[in-house]
Order: structure tokens, then sequence, then C-alpha cells
């Protein structure tokens, strides 16, 4: 990456002989929005809380904007953090939390300063809500307030702290996309932690996947959910049917023998881990497998026939689990309802199309 | 019968038994009569303005004071850091340490004004001063404290002093401008019991006291003297009114602090 405004470098954390860093290496450029994504216990908030000095590295370095911050404490370095529990003090009203950060600013009048407080909150859609006294604020009115008091000193990183997992669905929903359009606003660089794996993939420029200590995969969102480096990370993010598979490696290709789909020969770039031989695991979305609906003129390149064992409807979708012959467990397929289209029955027959360029091969 | 009768006649009686003594006090303290018994002889005043003329009895105050005031400020200090290390850091023996703060509560005083009596005097060479009194004060005092700042410092959310450092505050600074200003009730609730405790006490300041007495230990004094015994009882009603008031006001303060940090109020004392 060039000029990348933080750089991560070998990044070790010990606490006593629990090891909840273990060499963490990335580069984070200006103005992306970068997602940790883990299940609890990974690291992620360990990290983040690193980046912004709350916690020291046992080895290795955290450069932000080219300086070492190995001696540069919390308070001093140029990121802000908005808190899980958003930390909005009880004791100070709207414009005092907003403006908490400022009142050390020499540089700025005290005009200067309301000025900046009310720009703070209009941007962040709490206009007018300067003399609101804290604990009469909603969950999500707290979220806009926290956002608003570290975007005012303007930091050159914002760290999010999985700032959405305390508001309902809708509301999280709402704020993802706001989160994400005030992000490309503002420019900032923001560092999101959220163990939503649907969350990142909504709202990243790059997610690093972590799991126990380690960074998994470091990708755009299409890539870690088209090609998955690993089947954990396949696992974490979305949904994958698997199925287990022969390979054979000749040169560039992989002949494949999977059990219910059948037979077929894929380049080695669909094997994100290279490509195994003997016994391999085949990876298909559900959205990458279709059923063949009252289509005679239909020829897919691939299909196979199966049994419908479970349907789900959802409005928009209707998820099939469909038995393969040979195939040790039924496969997830979603499909759109789009007008007119039917919906099978459990226990129909089914004709399932597969597309061959969907698959990611790992090794078993 | 009404279902619940039995247990409110119960209540009742409880409530009597408990106040019926303390209303005596008021009621023979306006009673102008030297003799403490039934039928009353008719209402005065004279008892309290008797009080204004004792020499003995204003040092006695002054004495009192001065002692409840500074061992109202040393248990709050001391509570302020158990309660902050208590509520922010683990560290070996926690647990331990902890109830070895708040024993004193249980201690049985006499116990504790003996022992304090023979260390200060046999095994440091002290002489017995008002000092000695605020000691045995502040030992038992300060576990009320620790009670009282706990729930205060436990109640802050502890990412509220990493957001005000984040925000560019000093560890200082964020304890000065946010932790402190959200304990306040909490303080103020502490210095008002510790002062009350302190300014009641007796047993203690009756082993440690030197030659300065205390108020408690000089009423005591007074009873051995029957006809004083009027003016102690207006001195007692002043002394039960004082203690109402600053345990009210002590009460008020918590429960602000509760709700500013928009906490569950889980007790208190009143």
């Amino acid at each position: 990456m060039k000029d990348p405004l933080i750089v991560l470098d070998q990044v070790q954390k010990y606490y006593d002989d629990y090891h909840a860093l273990r060499g963490i290496s990335c580069e984070i450029g200006k103005g992306e929005f970068f997602s940790l994504l883990g299940p609890s216990g990974c690291g992620k908030t360990t990290l983040l809380r690193t980046i912004a000095g709350f916690e020291d590295v046992s080895s290795g370095r955290v450069l932000i904007g080219g300086r070492d911050m190995a001696d540069v404490p919390a308070n001093l370095r140029p990121t802000n953090m908005v808190f899980q529990s958003y930390a909005i003090f009880p004791h100070l009203d709207v414009a005092g939390n907003v403006g908490f950060g400022l009142r050390k600013r020499g540089d700025l009048s005290a005009d200067q300063k309301k000025a900046k407080v009310i720009e703070a909150l209009e941007m962040v859609g709490l206009a007018g809500y300067g003399k609101r006294p804290a604990h009469a604020l909603s969950g999500g009115q707290r979220q806009r307030v926290a956002l608003a008091r570290a975007l005012v000193l303007e930091p050159e990183v914002l760290l999010l702290d999985e700032p959405l997992s305390a508001l309902d669905k809708k509301m999280r929903e709402q704020m993802q996309t706001e989160l994400r359009r005030l992000q490309r606003h503002v420019g900032i660089t923001f560092i999101l932690v959220t163990h939503d794996q649907e969350e990142a993939l909504i709202m990243s420029d790059r997610i690093a996947v972590m799991f126990e200590g380690e960074i998994a995969q470091l990708a755009a969102p299409q890539t870690l959910y088209r090609r998955p480096a690993s089947r954990k990370v396949a696992e974490f993010i979305g949904v994958m049917n698997f199925l287990s598979a022969t390979s054979t490696v000749s040169g560039d290709t992989v002949a494949l023998d999977i059990a219910g789909l059948g037979k077929v020969t894929l380049s080695a770039e669909q094997c994100p881990g290279g490509a195994p031989s003997g016994a391999a695991v085949a990876g298909l979305r559900p959205e990458t497998l279709s059923v063949v609906i009252d289509d005679a003129s239909a020829t897919p390149s691939h299909s196979v026939t199966g049994k419908v064992v479970e349907v789900v409807y959802y409005g928009d979708m209707t998820y099939y689990e469909v038995a393969l012959d040979g195939a040790q467990k039924p496969v997830t397929i979603s499909m759109k309802n789009l007008p007119g289209r039917r919906v099978l029955e459990i226990g129909d027959t089914a004709k399932v199309a597969w597309d061959p360029s969907a698959l990611v091969i790992f090794a078993a | 019968m009404k279902q619940g009768t039995g247990l409110r006649i119960y209540a009742v009686a409880y409530l009597i038994f408990l106040y019926l003594p303390v209303a005596l006090l008021p009621i023979f303290a306006f009673n102008d009569g030297t003799v403490i018994a039934f039928p009353l002889q008719g209402f005065t005043t004279k008892w309290f303005v008797e009080l204004l003329s004792i020499e003995a009895l204003h040092g006695a105050v002054r004495n009192s004071l001065f002692v409840a005031i500074t061992t109202a400020i040393l248990s709050t200090i001391f509570g302020i850091f158990a309660a902050r290390a208590s509520s922010r850091y683990r560290f070996p023996l926690k647990g331990g340490i902890l109830g070895l703060i708040m024993v004193p509560l249980v201690l049985p005083e006499i116990i504790v004004g003996v022992a304090l009596l023979v260390m200060v005097v046999s095994l440091m060479g002290l002489s017995l001063s008002l000092w000695t009194v605020v000691l045995g004060h502040t030992l038992i005092c300060t576990p009320f404290a620790v009670a009282i700042l706990s729930a205060s410092f436990n109640g802050l959310d502890r990412s509220l002093e990493e957001a005000a450092i984040d925000l560019g505050e000093t560890a200082m600074g964020a304890f000065f401008k946010v932790t402190l200003p959200l304990v306040t009730p909490g303080i103020v609730s502490a210095l008002l019991i510790s002062f009350t405790i302190s300014l009641d006490e007796f047993i203690i300041a009756f082993f440690l006291t030197g030659s300065e007495p205390t108020l408690p230990v000089y009423l005591w004094g007074q009873l051995r003297f029957p006809q004083r015994i009027p003016v102690v009882m207006a001195l007692g009603t002043i002394l039960v009114i004082l203690s109402l008031v600053l345990l009210t006001v002590a009460e008020f303060f918590r429960r602000r602090g509760v709700r500013r940090t928009g906490a569950k109020d889980t007790g208190g004392f009143l």
C-alpha cells in the first residue's frame, strides 16, 4: 500500500500466560473504512485498544502517520474512540459532552468551540439537542452524541468498538448506512470492531477476519465472501454448503469428484489454500445453486436431481434444503421469489443447477 | 378480620417500642421539673436556656465538632482510596483485604476501645488527646465510608475515564473532571454519615479521651448529678434532631448521585 496511515508490524500482546495477539501485521489506508471481524475473544477489541493506546503492545510496533506510537499515551494519539457503552458523561449535557475534548484547545475561541459543537451535532442529525441532559437520550441518540464527540476533534482515525451492538435491529440497520455515509462525507479513516459479519460486509472497504489473535484473511468484502481463504472463514461469513470431494492435481488444473454433484475440472486458482491432493472439501454459496422450477427450456450446463426436504419461505426469498444423491447432507439453496415462480413443497423432486466457477475448494 | 391485620399491629407495636424512648427525650426536655417521672409538671424551655450557660458543655461541643469533622474528612479520604481500588483493580488477596477494612463495622466497640488504649498508651507511649479519639473514630467510620463510596464507584462505567483520556485528558484530569463530579454525592453522603457516627459515639471516646471530653463523654459524666438530667434531656433532643437532619441530607445526596449516573437505586440507609 502506498502511504498507509496505520501500520501494524508484528504486534504481539500477552496477558500473563494468555496470548491475545499473535503477530498482527497489516496496513490501513487514509480514508479507509476498515473492519476487524471475528468471534468474541479473537483479539479484535484488544487490537483496537492497542491502536487507541489503552493497551501496550508486548512486542511489535504500531505506527500512525509514520510515527511510532510506543511512547505516545492515549490522550495524545491522533485517534478518537466510540465506546461500546458510548461512555456519555452523565453529569454533562449533550453540548458539554461533544465539547469535552475541545476544552483544552487553546487555539480556538469560545465562540469557535461553540460553532464546532453545533456543526458536529448537525452532522450526526442532532441539531438543537445541545441543552438536552445526557440521561434523557435514547440509545440511538447516545450513539450519535458519542460519534459527534469524537468527530468534533477531527481525528486521523476514528475507532469504533462494537458501536451498534446495543441498538435494536431496525436502528442498527439505519445506523449502518448512516455511518457509512458519514465516513464518506468526513473522509476520516474508520476502524470498526464487530462480530456481525453482515455489518462488516455492508460497511467496510476492507475486512480483517480474526481468529484466536491472528488475522485469518484480510480482503475486500466481495473477495472475502466469494473467495474465503479457509473453511473457517467461509463458515464465519454467510452460509456455505460443504461437500466432500476427492481431488487430483495435474499442473494448473484440479480434477474433482464431488459427492452429489459429480466430476468437474477447475483451475487451481479456485483453491485458496493451494490445490489439495486427495480428500478435499468443495464449498458453494446457497445463491450459486438454483432449483429449476417449471422451466422445460432451461438447459443448465451442470445439473443434478435431488429431493426437497425442507422449505423456508422468507417473503422475498425461499430457502430449500435439497438432498442430492450421493451427498452426505442436504445442500441449502436460496431462490428469489420472482413473480409467477412457484414455491416447491417438501417431497418434490427438484432439478438442481450449479455453477463450477462458484466452487471454492479447501483441503479436507 | 381483614387479611394482614396481625402483621399491621406487629409493625405498629415494633415502631412504638423502637421510638418511644426517643420520644420521651423531648417530652422531659420541656418538662418543668427535675424528676423524670409522670405526671408532667408543666411546659418550660429553661433547660435549653441553661445549656447556654454551662461552660464545660461548650468545651465538649467544640471537642466533639473537632473530632467529628476531622474523622469525617479522614474516613472519607481513606474511603475514596479503598473504594476506587476495589472497583477498578484486581489484586492478590483483594477479598481478604477488603474484608479486613470492613471488620471494624462488626467489632465490639469496647474491644476496639481497649485495644487502642493499650496500643496508644502502653506500646506507643503517647498521651491521650482528641487526636487519639479521632484515631479510634476513623477506624470505625472508614468502613461506612467505604461501603457508601464503593456503591458510587461501582456504579460508574469504566469507559467514562477512558473516554475522557481518549478526548485528551490526562489520567489525573479524567479523574477530576469525570469521576470526581460523578461520585461527589457519595462523598458528601460519606462525610455526613461519618460525622454523625463520630458525633454520637461514646464507648471508644470514653476510653481514648484525655482531659478534654467529647459531648457524649461529658453527658455520661453529668448523669451522676440528678438535677442535671433535664439538661441532658434537652441536649439529647438537640442531638437527635441534628442526627436526623444530617442523615436525611446524606440520603438526599446519595439518591441524587444515583439519579445522576442513571443507575438503579439498590439500597442506602434510609
